[in-house]
């Protein structure tokens, strides 16, 4: 395992922190890193923060996410990573699509220019919306606390996606089905970060597959022509057992 | 061209490289996949009577030149697995399906529905190191072995290969009572543990778990020979294979086929179309025409 000693801990919203921790390594936006927490377990998050300073952006979950979220400035983390690949480089209008805690992996493609669709449960859960500027700025609340009521597509049926040629999508899976249903028969080129249940992130356990790719080393990034021929995103996966269940 | 055919228990392989049980062999698909890469067949991870969730995360630890695992023979149990075999059935290829269990009765329940599944052989994990009750528990206890093969052998048609484990004073011991097995796949992995330093604790959450990879190799050689030479029964290699020299020095210790796991972590998917390449040149150069004339060829 990697350890680094946390610098500090940030409350982005009622269930989410950012922990900052120095890591001198050169790690690419999308990749995830294995968080241990001894005793506890080890989960897959991705680094929200790429730079000379690392940083992870956790919901309060299960078990091992509610104790990652405990954690304090001047403590150690473990990890292990970084794992995966990284999003596909794109010169045109690009636009960010972030369901709850998917917002995470999509902050370091965030610049001045970006536009931004961030959706969440309630207003309080809009995670990293204050990082883009309010008029490039669409936000969807479930419960309609803020922006449109209603789920993530919802609000790109709101906008004109015509001026975009790119988006980036990363969020539960259910969402990104209907982002990919929605755009299917679009121009619109799109990448896709999936979350799905991972155990080992070094492509050994095959827990976090989908057709026959492994998410921790052939993703999580996935684009939009892999999913279209899908015959599981959006519809079965594993469980923790191996037990092929719906969606 | 020198053929890279092989016959292990009366199945054709287009070539001696197998998917080894426990690697990315629990969904269908990924079977399927793997297959398409260039595996001649594949082992499926061991499957049980019931549903299992096995271990908690961290269930793998990245060593020098090898993976220890924990994995806790999560499977989804018999009645439930039916549907991967299929899929993974269609790439026209063998799938070998691994079963364990604690009694013969669930050896024998499952390996029927392996079979019905349409599983070209069964291979016994009698040897997985982690689970009380089952695993080594059961692969160390001859009576045992040869009640769960005798049973199987008398009411299964599909061949049955023995999985021994090196975590045993001898190996020869265990492999008589399993001699009614049509072959042994040698080895699984050896008893191994880490702990992180700066955490003060051992990285699995299980604490012990399996050694694979490059740092067992020799291992495995050492037992397939003495296997070979012993017992003359037909071997399938397994062990820190990730490159072509590695092959055919099991084959030459002699092993009809060979197994491949922790390398595609290593070496990625690609390792099996990367090994028998190095394996074709290799025969070509030395003027060999079958791997038959490899098998045991260095056996004395």
């Amino acid at each position: 395992m990697i350890h680094s000693v946390i610098e500090r801990v940030d409350r982005e919203t009622p269930t989410t922190v950012t922990i900052l921790f120095p890591w001198e390594k050169e790690v690419r936006p999308g990749q995830f890193i294995m968080v241990w927490i001894p005793g506890v377990g080890e989960i897959p998050i991705s680094l929200s923060f790429t730079g000379h300073t690392k940083g992870i952006t956790v919901k309060s979950y299960g078990p091992t996410s509610t104790a990652i979220t405990k954690l304090r400035a001047g403590e150690k983390i473990f990890f292990r990573g970084p794992y995966g690949n990284t999003f596909r480089k794109h010169d045109g209008k690009a636009l960010i699509v972030g369901g709850g805690s998917g917002m995470a992996g999509l902050l370091p493609l965030i610049t001045p220019e970006s536009h931004g669709l961030v959706s969440a449960r309630t207003k309080a859960e809009l995670l990293f919306a204050d990082r883009f500027s309010p008029e490039k700025l669409t936000t969807v609340t479930d419960d309609g606390s803020s922006g449109i009521k209603g789920f993530a597509v919802e609000g790109l049926k709101s906008m004109d996606l015509g001026e975009f040629s790119m988006m980036y999508v990363c969020g539960p899976e259910l969402m990104l089905k209907s982002v990919l249903d929605y755009i299917s028969g679009d121009g619109i080129d799109a990448d896709f970060s999936l979350e799905r249940h991972m155990k080992c992130g070094i492509g050994v356990c095959d827990s976090c597959s989908i057709d026959g790719l492994q998410l921790c080393t052939q993703g999580p990034v996935f684009t939009k022509s892999a999913l279209l021929n899908s015959r599981e995103f959006g519809r079965e996966r594993l469980s923790v057992s191996g037990l092929r269940v719906k969606l | 061209m020198p053929s890279l055919k092989t016959t292990i228990t009366g199945i054709g392989l287009q070539n001696p490289l197998m998917l080894a049980s426990g690697i990315l062999d629990e969904n269908g698909y990924t079977m399927k996949n793997i297959l398409e890469c260039g595996a001649a067949a594949v082992v499926t991870k061991s499957i049980g009577r019931e549903e299992r969730t096995g271990y908690r995360p961290p269930i793998v630890a990245e060593v020098p030149d090898g993976l220890l695992n924990a994995v806790g023979l999560s499977n989804p149990g018999i009645d439930n697995f039916g549907n991967e075999v299929g899929i993974a059935l269609q790439a026209g290829k063998p799938v070998i399906g691994s079963i364990f269990g604690g009694t013969a009765d669930d050896f024998l329940y499952v390996g029927k529905k392996m079979e019905e599944y349409g599983a070209n052989a069964l291979e016994l994990n009698l040897s997985c190191p982690h689970v009380l009750g089952v695993g080594s528990e059961v692969g160390s206890d001859p009576e045992l072995v040869e009640e769960i093969i005798g049973e199987l052998k008398n009411k299964i048609e599909i061949p049955v290969w023995a999985k021994l484990s090196p975590n045993v004073t001898n190996i020869l011991e265990i492999a008589n009572a399993a001699s009614k097995a049509d072959a042994f796949v040698v080895i699984n992995t050896v008893r191994g543990m880490a702990i992180d330093i700066y955490a003060r604790r051992p990285v699995l959450s299980n604490a012990y778990g399996g050694l694979s990879g490059r740092a067992i190799k020799n291992v495995g050689i050492r037992y397939v020979y003495q296997l070979y030479k012993e017992t003359g029964k037909p071997i399938i290699g397994v062990g820190g294979i990730e490159a072509y020299e590695d092959a055919i020095e099991y084959l030459m210790a002699g092993a009809s086929a060979l197994e491949i796991g922790t390398g595609v972590y290593s070496k990625g998917k690609g390792i099996f179309s990367e090994i028998n390449s190095g394996i074709s040149s290799f025969m070509e150069s030395e003027g060999i025409a079958s791997i038959k004339e490899l098998v045991g060829a260095a056996v004395q």
